[in-house]
């Protein structure tokens, strides 16, 4: 009678351990992955990051090259001022007004203004 | 055919000639430039521009007087400030503080002389402290050349302001002293002390102002006439002249001694 007993209890406990068991097991999901899955947002934010750097890159790359253009032209012109200063004054301009004495009668007078 | 206008503007007699069948038009513009720029240039109404500016000591002006300031200072640096734009005190202090005709006699003023500040920035015009401008002569000289711009239209033509003489085409004879000079371009102009006389603290004073001393020139010359490339250059060269200055640029010069 009492290892009869004994028999049940021991059978019960091993049914509850079983359970418990199995429990754990599927609760766990070992069948899913283990990574959380990104945020596609985040994902779109880094690809834009990658792509502006990128760009920056470019923009910096044709400042600089028209940066040294501009120089290169503005020594030149520097230079031809400096050759243009050193040439010796022009001759002055004759006047262009046209004058002669003639013996006609005036159609006016110049006095002291 | 010659058509003639006279009127008076600027404080003289201005006559403009044309040779043209009709221009009603062209003479009424000249004319209304005349009145236009007086407005502008005159020391001897309240409200011309130049008259805000010496009282003012500082204003943003308009194309007209912005050019005429800049020709007045471009001579002063050739002429060696012979002729100057700031001798407008020096005007006040020998008598000559209203118009001509209204001169009266009174008491001499210290001599003022000349080289006052005059800064150009833009349309902005500057004076240092206690300078103020007169454009007298140069004006006349820029007014008549404006006119015979305008009278040029109609056809070949000369603009006499007082004897400051601008021409465009044609073939115009002038009177000089005693002989006749014929021009076809340029501008002729006469500075002397034979006219603008006035009598203050007893002392026979004129209109010529040496900016070096601030008083009437002295001056062994009565008068001096100048062609040059336009009307504002022979009055420059003929004070210049009159003052003892070397002439630059004149196609013709004709000094009277007193």
């Amino acid at each position: 009678m009492t290892r009869h007993v004994a028999g049940r209890l021991y059978a019960l406990s091993l049914a509850l351990v079983v359970f418990f068991l199995t429990w754990a097991v599927v609760a766990a999901r070992p069948w899913s992955s283990s990574a959380t899955p990104r945020d596609p947002r985040l994902d779109a934010l880094a690809r834009r990051e990658v792509k502006l750097r990128r760009r920056a890159v470019a923009v910096h790359a044709v400042v600089t090259r028209r940066w040294a253009a501009y120089h290169r032209a503005l020594a030149a012109r520097r230079a031809e001022i400096a050759a243009v200063r050193a040439l010796p004054a022009p001759a002055p301009v004759a006047p262009s007004a046209a004058v002669r004495v003639v013996t006609l009668p005036p159609l006016t007078i110049t006095r002291t203004s | 055919m010659t058509l003639r206008r006279r009127f008076l503007a600027m404080g003289t007699t201005i006559e403009l000639l044309v040779d043209a069948e009709r221009a009603d038009r062209p003479l009424a513009a000249a004319e209304g430039e005349f009145h236009r720029l007086e407005r502008v240039l005159t020391r001897f109404r309240d409200d011309s521009e130049l008259s805000r500016l010496n009282h003012d000591g500082a204003i943003d002006a308009g194309p007209d007087l912005v050019r005429v300031i800049a020709l007045a200072l471009d001579a002063r640096d050739r002429t060696d400030g012979r002729f100057d734009p700031t001798v407008h005190d020096a005007l006040l202090a020998a008598g000559y503080d209203r118009t001509f005709a209204e001169l009266t006699d009174g008491d001499l003023g210290e001599p003022r002389p000349g080289g006052g500040g005059v800064h150009l920035d833009g349309s902005r015009i500057v004076l240092d402290e206690g300078v103020r401008v007169d454009l007298g002569g140069i004006g006349k000289g820029y007014a008549a050349e404006r006119a015979a711009e305008i009278l040029a239209v109609a056809g070949p033509a000369l603009v006499n302001a007082g004897g400051d003489i601008a021409v465009r085409g044609g073939a115009w004879p002038i009177g000089v002293e005693d002989v006749t000079l014929e021009l076809s371009s340029g501008g002729l102009a006469t500075s002397g002390r034979d006219r603008r006389r006035w009598s203050r603290g007893g002392r026979e004073q004129h209109h010529l102002i040496d900016p070096r001393t601030g008083a009437p020139a002295r001056t062994e010359l009565l008068r001096v006439t100048v062609v040059a490339d336009d009307a504002v250059e022979a009055e420059v060269q003929a004070k210049n002249v009159f003052l003892g200055g070397r002439p630059e640029g004149c196609a013709y010069v004709l000094a009277v001694s007193a």
